[in-house]
């Protein structure tokens, strides 16, 4: 298992001057610390809502201070991995959209479009500004060994979490600011500027002068409402609701506001395709916009990222990714996917239905680490519960074997102890393809766990990117 | 500015100076429920402070048995009144979270620990020996709020909402807090103006803030006519019903556009309201009624806040019945 801090009993140098710093202040004075940390995240008002806990429980994400640490040399893959797989997925989706080449030549099978709820043939011939589909895409990324990462799965739809990554590393450098001194970590500043750029880049082609940006929330119910208001804030433009949002005749999209309608050129919606427009998908929805695809397809508004992106990052065109990265950019993937068994072929099934204790388990459609089987860590019930399921129903599982994640230390009363991290970098493209020096690192807060989910009871760290040459020695 | 974010901070600033004025009456009902009364005679100061509130329909009681413990429970913590002090405060809160980015840290910070800090409170059983205690904390709590909005908004459309929310609801108020004292009954008719009357007056003015100013601006002791003239015509108290329009008028002239005819209609029925109570004397109140002039006003700002709603592309509105 590769540890992140330590090779043996040695500490690595990226890890220094965090080292340095723990043993200066102590575990116990940095969990104190660590609360205080957490007040400020709660008074800010840097929660989360569970679905299932019912409307009004704001929580917390649980925030532990030991940072992880990217050198630049690992940054680079992560980086080149990252904005690779972003090409390849918006080449893809436009290709799907339009003359599907890579089916064509047989690269991806033509069944993967049947039954999927994510292709919306009602996109079929449309080309967004830049040929664009997919401006923000989360990167989940796992690492294993020394320079040696996975892709673990894709977010084309609207990937959440970049609020915690910038409001963590506020909230370190406000607490320690001797960490940061010398300019070692890369800032992670000029989100918001980068973003909106991008919006900005991708205004449709009937707008003149300088477009009108929002940001549409489902509103302070949806789980991730703070991020919606820290990002529209971040960038300073209007957070909306579907309800201050109107269509009118001229096929235009306007805001309600108190001196009138005023156009708006370039939508970032936080809302699932299903809602975002009730005249063409679902009709009772009182979230979305009527209207708004018909506005689109007449070039009067660009949505971020468009309807149809969840092509893209369906777990059955995972495996695929590999294929579109040779296939559209002529290159060899800077990071590879996870051997991934698809249930719905004979072979895979078989196996899988064999070694179901040793593998995990996801669903198709599904995310958020719900419905998932994590063989190794599952009692022999729930693994015999799961192989019913995926016998009765194979072509709505995949199974991918259970990875040795790296580990991370987090702060416990005990000290520091080791668990396992994910990372998810966060791509944005306008005019050009880039991310910021890091990203969501999300941390089992329970040891050996392998689920990092914030819905499961995971926690997140600051993440950093240290500049070139910066060693921490 | 968006309409919703206007509809928002109007209704985050009303619900906070409802709240503020929901802990005055029942603080008004405390002192009332206090004097001393001749044997025989029924209690009404929580009937009227019942009525006062706009709650009356919502209680879950005939208002005319309403007890202290009844009228506690229905103006402090219960949710299925939206003019109870809990649910004003979720109101608030709920109205500030949609526009997080139009208001300043220090407000939101305020209006959230507010909330939390009340349902701590809340979870205690409230009784005589603590309602006092926890209505002065209430009243503290939305003094801070109104505070921190002063001192760190920039003084934009987003302040001028919030304002004239405020405004709208503190007329409101003020009007509702006088007519609580219609609804208590004197023991006989020849007890008007005698001591008990002259009791009775003195815990309105206390609820509204203006008992100690009272003699320093009119050098003699509490009678109706006074008490009327500071909490109506009295443009320097800070919650006379003349400073309230006032402030109202200041602020829609701010906000209207001039191209937009339904909001000049707006501001010239505020314009003509504001006149008429800078033309008013005692005399005329009371030649018409106390009681009936309060409800001609309070039916009339509930016409003005209507129209301001849809003038400004608001949502429809939610406002208490008018007693």
């Amino acid at each position: 298992m590769y540890n992140e801090m330590f090779r043996g009993d040695d500490l690595r140098k990226e890890y220094s001057v965090i080292k340095e710093w723990m043993d200066k202040h102590g575990p116990e004075a940095l969990l104190e610390r660590q609360a205080e940390a957490e007040e400020l995240f709660r008074r800010i008002g840097i929660t989360f809502a569970v679905y299932s806990e019912g409307a009004d429980t704001d929580r917390l994400i649980p925030f532990d201070m030991v940072p992880r640490v990217f050198n630049a040399d690992e940054w680079n893959i992560v980086e080149r991995g990252s904005i690779q797989r972003a090409k390849a997925l918006n080449a893809f989706i436009a290709d799907i959209y339009g003359s599907r080449a890579i089916i064509e030549q047989g690269v991806v099978p033509a069944s993967i479009l049947e039954n999927n709820p994510a292709y919306l043939p009602a996109m079929n011939g449309f080309r967004p500004p830049n040929d664009i589909w997919a401006h923000i895409i989360g990167v989940d990324i796992v690492r294993t060994d020394e320079n040696e990462f996975y892709v673990l799965e894709d977010n084309s739809r609207t990937p959440s979490g970049i609020s915690y990554v910038l409001q963590n590393r506020e909230v370190m450098t406000r607490m320690f600011p001797n960490l940061f001194e010398g300019g070692r970590v890369r800032p992670v500043d000029g989100y918001g500027d980068h973003l909106a750029t991008a919006m900005q880049d991708c205004a449709p082609a009937n707008c003149i002068g300088a477009p009108t940006l929002a940001l549409l929330t489902p509103g302070q119910f949806n789980s991730a409402y703070y991020e919606h208001y820290f990002l529209a804030d971040l960038m300073g433009i209007e957070l909306v609701e579907g309800s201050d949002l109107f269509v009118d005749s001229d096929d235009k999209v306007y805001m309600r506001t108190t001196k009138g309608p005023q156009q708006v050129d370039v939508i970032y919606r936080r809302l699932d395709d299903d809602y975002i427009d009730p005249e063409m998908f679902e009709p009772t929805s009182l979230l979305g916009v009527p209207g708004l695809m018909r506005a689109m397809m007449a070039g009067n508004i660009t949505v971020v990222n468009a309807p149809g992106t969840g092509i893209a990052d369906d777990k059955a065109i995972y495996t695929y990714v590999p294929d579109m990265i040779r296939f559209y950019l002529n290159e060899e993937p800077v990071i590879p996917n996870v051997p991934t068994y698809c249930c719905e072929r004979p072979d895979d099934l078989a196996y899988v239905l064999e070694n179901l204790a040793d593998l995990v388990v996801k669903e198709v459609h599904g995310s958020g680490g719900y419905g998932m089987l994590v063989g190794p860590t599952s009692t022999p019930e729930e693994v015999a519960a799961f192989y019913k399921k995926v016998e009765a129903n194979p072509e709505n599982y995949i199974a991918q074997p259970t990875l040795s994640l790296s580990t991370s230390p987090i702060l416990t009363p005990d000290g520091m102890s080791p668990r396992h991290v994910d990372l998810r970098p966060y791509v944005i493209s306008g005019a050009t393809t880039s991310l910021i020096p890091s990203g969501l690192s999300r941390v089992a807060l329970t040891e050996g766990s392998l689920i990092v989910n914030s819905s499961q009871g995971g926690g997140v760290k600051d993440t950093w990117v240290l500049n070139e040459g910066a060693s921490h020695a | 500015m968006l309409s919703s974010t206007a509809e928002n901070l109007f209704w985050m600033s009303r619900y906070v100076e409802r709240m503020d004025f929901i802990a005055r009456l029942l603080d008004a009902g405390r002192r009332l429920d206090a004097l001393p009364r001749r044997e025989g005679t029924v209690e009404s100061e929580w009937t009227s402070v019942l009525i006062a509130s706009g709650s009356a329909t919502t209680f879950p009681d005939d208002p005319q048995n309403a007890t202290a413990a009844s009228v506690c429970h229905h103006l402090i913590r219960d949710t299925n009144n939206p003019s109870s002090i809990m649910s004003c405060i979720a109101a608030a809160r709920f109205n500030t979270k949609a526009v997080r980015s139009s208001v300043t840290s220090e407000v939101w910070e305020a209006i959230n620990q507010t909330r939390s800090e009340l349902q701590r409170l809340i979870e205690q059983d409230l009784d005589v020996h603590n309602l006092s205690a926890f209505l002065d904390k209430v009243r503290g709590r939305s003094i801070m709020i109104g505070g921190a909005a002063t001192e760190t908004m920039i003084r934009d459309d987003r302040h001028g909402y919030m304002q004239l929310g405020k405004w709208l609801e503190r007329a409101d108020s003020t009007a509702r807090l006088l007519d609580v004292k219609y609804n208590v009954l004197l023991p006989k008719a020849s007890d008007v103006g005698g001591g008990l009357d002259y009791l009775q007056w003195l815990q309105i003015l206390r609820a509204a803030n203006s008992a100690g100013a009272f003699r320093h601006i009119y050098g003699r002791s509490i009678d109706s006519e006074g008490v009327v003239d500071m909490l109506v015509l009295n443009s320097d108290s800070p919650r006379s019903l003349r400073t309230s329009l006032s402030h109202v008028y200041g602020e829609l002239q701010a906000l209207v556009t001039q191209n937009s005819p339904p909001q000049q209609d707006l501001l010239h029925r505020v314009r003509s309201n504001y006149t008429q109570l800078m033309n008013l004397s005692v005399e005329d109140i009371f030649a018409q009624g106390l009681h009936e002039w309060l409800t001609a006003f309070i039916v009339e700002l509930n016409k003005t806040s209507l129209q301001t709603a849809t003038v400004f592309g608001f949502g429809p509105a939610t406002i208490p019945s008018s007693s």
